[in-house]
């Protein structure tokens, strides 16, 4: 049953990196337009050294994505707190608010902030961009801290607070701990949504400012080259490196586990 | 835990000032243009930016947008932001209904003496007597064909079971019923017969392997022989032939071409207009275009002098022959009764494809 | 969404003074709730406004309102047929991701990973940092004929035929199975690892079957973590358009392709904006049914 389990996640994992392995082989071919057959080149990687805007906006859209985690994260969580620790009128119609955000396509919500923006003065640019980001990240946290605080037992921290613990106390010795996975999760999906967020920073970012997703879509039109791939790999590779040491040099999760 | 309300208030202050800094930074620099246009057009190629600022001292930055649409919301939304925009010439009349743009100064473009008569003045670049757009280069969507393959002659061959299997659309609404009407004998602006633009693109069915949106797609597609007829961009064809050596070559059957002209125009609000003329000037300059067309891949520059530049040989001139300015029919404005019409009726085709 | 056990909130103790409830409650709302009013639903609001509108609001143009885009199912009868594509495009995603994701977690919560279950869940969450167009261009690459499944195929099965299936709606769900996988293993598995082990021992001891366990253990009480994923991947997929343009070709006309269309293509926004809300109407009417059946199962 084990073994089971193990041969199925590799499995999966290779289905989830099968078309990221292809981005990586299409960084080295050399044909423009992963014209086959396979033909290896470090022409794109030369490209990349070359290309100083698209070496910036991927240094942007990885500093946005983190400001942007930094927010979003804790303010959805104490929503979440709220939600589900907490009785209040309207707590469900608060719940069903959450979905317009992930059901309009950001193509209509970004022109929608375009305009409204506009409207009400907040305009464009950085603290504009920011602004919309961090919007679209909040429901993403709001559900998934939510779904771990519906599988954390309320109990415990009853239990602490009937031995004298403050309800703050309770929480952030009780709860919050066991709430760390999840958190942390929905951190992981606030950073996703910034970096793959396209519309949003094209509509309300400073002319001449860029993100990598930004350059990417709006190159497609014309067409874009293989150092796009590189990059995002270079990216991939870094990420993959940074958390791996971090949990392979941490103590974290260990706790988690013993359980 | 404790938290006072007086450090409360001071983070509060603290974020709000933050975000005042960090708010929209005005260019302060008066010799700095700000160009809206597709990314990967002409006005952002480095070489040239770097040329233009050695030579008159103007810093350029880009805004992109990634469809007509988002380029007139652009710039409705943000007044004073841009100096320079590239506008179809379809869209000339539009933008400038509702005073998004300005008349152009031929006095501060001496580049325009060159300029072909027929798109200089051409009906879609006026609108109530006055020309609001400097033309600036022409292309065609007609046939893409793959090298080796016999040559269609008409539009017909996009229906006919020789290709079947091997046909690929450009998925836009104006293109596709304009390529219908044109299959049909219409004008191309005006078809009055929809029922048989409609019936020719059904035709086009057993034959439709793809719709393509954008060049990147049509060059992935093409590299791996998904198709060996399409409709194409003609600067598009030559891109492909010349920096990715495709196996394509393009052709205008004898219905002709579906033929744009693009302009670049100055938004009402521009904040350097001397610099926005100065700049359209240097992208209609022979020595840009020679340079832009026989190193990157270019459409046919409206400027007589600097298609004149290139060699005879050259690919792009031979595909964007002079005497189409006169012959080919050129997109133009739609009233918003008729583009909704088209939009809806290819919308409909796309839905019957996607029955198959 | 199913609420969880919520008791009366007792009050909070900030600073030495007591708090009324409501005090604390708003505070914890009013940072994420005040920032989507002006960031999204303000200009949703605007946006709803326009659906109304006889002509997209920019420029100097008469603008009158009408309910004429929202018979656009009636206009143009072809609409049902994109709209039943679309949703069961958005079911088929969902449903593979559901099972998939939840087998997934299972996996890394009980296969006695150890703490190197956080390197696989991370390892799984990875690919999603990724540009999600270069993603699709990959998978092209992938399941277009004679493309690289081709090829495998090929090399074991020199005779077979081709099995490549770009432009099809099975593409499509291909590329959002993968675009929208990590959420729901995310999900199930903030749900399953809080499972205390001693309860699945318990019930083995007891002589409950694999499929009991499953059924009336591991399911019910992975449950939130399924909605949560469910919600996270039906919804924007419902409104997806770049998958199903690129790996649909032809075959890739979706309820968001049509909206995306009416924005760039047709710059018509009241046509766009009241087709994202009548989609916006019925994923919200999916949810209040679902949630309403899988509470009362949940609580059995």
């Amino acid at each position: 049953m084990k073994a089971f389990g193990r041969v199925y996640l590799c499995l999966l994992i290779f289905f989830l990196y099968l078309p990221i392995g292809v981005m990586i082989a299409m960084g080295f071919n050399a044909s423009p337009y992963y014209q086959l057959p396979f033909e290896f080149s470090t022409r794109w990687w030369h490209e990349l050294w070359q290309n100083a805007e698209l070496l910036e906006a991927g240094k942007n859209s990885v500093i946005v994505a983190i400001i942007v985690t930094l927010i979003a994260t804790p303010i959805g969580t104490a929503a979440a707190v709220a939600l589900h620790r907490r009785e209040f009128p309207g707590r469900n119609f608060l719940r069903v608010m959450l979905l317009p955000p992930i059901a309009i396509p950001w193509l209509i919500t970004g022109t929608a902030m375009l305009v409204m923006f506009y409207w009400s003065g907040i305009g464009r640019g950085f603290h504009a961009m920011l602004i919309g980001h961090v919007a679209l990240a909040i429901p993403y946290v709001v559900l998934v801290v939510s779904t771990g605080l519906q599988t954390i037992r309320q109990d415990l921290e009853e239990a602490a607070m009937s031995l004298g613990a403050t309800p703050l106390f309770a929480f952030f010795r009780v709860t919050l701990p066991l709430l760390t996975p999840s958190i942390i999760g929905a951190a992981l999906f606030a950073f996703a949504v910034s970096l793959d967020q396209f519309v949003i920073s094209y509509f309300l970012a400073t002319p001449g400012y860029t993100t990598l997703p930004v350059k990417i879509y709006s190159a497609i039109r014309k067409g874009f080259t293989p150092d796009i791939n590189i990059i995002s790999t270079v990216l991939l590779l870094a990420s993959m490196a940074l958390v791996l040491i971090y949990f392979i040099f941490s103590k974290f999760g260990a706790k988690d586990v013993r359980r | 835990m404790k938290l006072s309300r007086r450090a409360m208030v001071q983070l509060m202050g603290g974020t709000v000032l933050a975000t005042t800094l960090l708010g929209p930074r005005r260019a302060l620099a008066a010799t700095k243009i700000t160009v809206l246009n597709w990314q990967g057009y002409g006005t952002d190629e480095k070489w040239a930016l770097e040329a233009f600022t050695a030579a008159t001292g103007i810093e350029v930055v880009h805004d992109y947008f990634n469809s007509e649409a988002e380029m007139i919301t652009k710039l409705a939304t943000n007044p004073g932001a841009y100096d320079v925009v590239l506008i179809n010439s379809a869209r000339i009349a539009q933008a400038a209904g509702q005073g998004l743009i300005q008349p152009v100064d031929f006095a501060k473009i001496p580049n325009a003496a060159g300029l072909a008569p027929k798109l200089k003045d051409h009906d879609n670049m006026q609108y109530e007597g006055e020309t609001f757009g400097c033309a600036w280069v022409w292309g065609m969507n007609g046939l893409g064909v793959r090298d080796g393959k016999t040559d269609p002659d008409s539009y017909a061959a996009l229906a006919d079971p020789a290709w079947a299997g091997k046909v690929a659309l450009f998925d836009d609404a104006v293109t596709a019923v304009g390529l219908g009407a044109l299959a049909t004998g219409q004008d191309m602006n005006d078809p009055k017969d929809l029922e048989a633009v409609k019936g020719f693109l059904q035709s086009v069915r057993p034959n439709l392997h793809n719709l393509w949106t954008s060049e990147d797609q049509w060059n992935k597609a093409f590299a791996a022989n998904e198709f060996d007829l399409s409709v194409a961009w003609s600067g598009g064809v030559v891109r492909s032939f010349r920096n990715g050596g495709l196996p394509v070559h393009f052709v205008v059957p004898k219905e002709g071409a579906i033929g744009w002209l693009d302009g670049l125009a100055v938004p009402t609000t521009a904040p350097d207009v001397d610099a926005a003329h100065a700049f359209i000037n240097y992208m209609i300059d022979p020595d840009f275009y020679f340079r832009w067309a026989t190193e990157v891949g270019a459409p046919a520059s409206a400027n007589v002098d600097a298609v004149a530049k290139l060699p005879e040989d050259d690919l792009m001139k031979q595909v964007h022959k002079a005497e189409y300015i006169d012959t080919m029919s050129i997109m133009s404005a739609l009233p918003d009764a008729r583009r909704d019409t088209f939009n809806a009726l290819w919308q409909e085709m796309k839905a019957y494809y996607a029955a198959k | 969404m199913s609420a969880g056990p919520a008791t009366t909130a007792p009050a909070l103790n900030m600073g030495g003074r007591r708090l009324p409830p409501w005090v604390a409650t708003t505070a914890l709302l009013l940072p994420a709730y005040g920032w989507l009013l002006i960031a999204i639903f303000l200009p949703l609001g605007a946006m709803f406004l326009f659906s109304f509108m006889t002509a997209t609001p920019i420029g100097n143009k008469e603008i009158g309102y009408t309910i004429d885009q929202y018979k656009i199912f009636f206009t143009q009868p072809y609409m049902w047929q994109v709209a039943s594509w679309t949703f069961q495009i958005a079911f088929a995603t969902t449903l593979i991701c559901a099972i998939t994701g939840f087998l997934a977690a299972l996996a890394l919560a009980r296969s006695g990973l150890g703490r190197s279950q956080w390197i696989f869940l991370i390892l799984i969450l990875l690919p999603f940092w990724t540009n999600g167009l270069v993603r699709i261009f990959s998978w092209t690459m992938v399941i277009r004929e004679g493309g690289f499944l081709d090829a495998v195929v090929q090399f074991i099965l020199p005779e077979a035929a081709s099995v490549g299936f770009l432009y099809s709606r099975p593409g499509i769900v291909l590329g959002l199975v993968h675009g929208y996988l990590p959420y729901m293993v995310l999900t199930c598995y903030i749900a399953i690892s809080t499972i205390d082990d001693a309860i699945v021992e318990a019930a083995e001891s007891l002589g409950a079957r694999w499929w009991t366990i499953l059924g009336r253990i591991l399911i019910p009480m992975a449950a939130p973590g399924l909605i949560a994923g469910s919600v996270l991947i039906f919804v924007p997929v419902v409104g997806a358009f770049m998958e199903p343009r690129i790996l649909g070709g032809p075959q890739g006309v979706t309820l968001g392709t049509v909206i995306e269309d009416s924005f760039t293509q047709g710059f018509n926004w009241p046509q766009g904006a009241a087709l994202s809300f009548m989609l916006l109407a019925v994923v919200l009417a999916i949810f209040a049914t679902f949630s309403g059946v899988l509470r009362r199962n949940a609580e059995l």
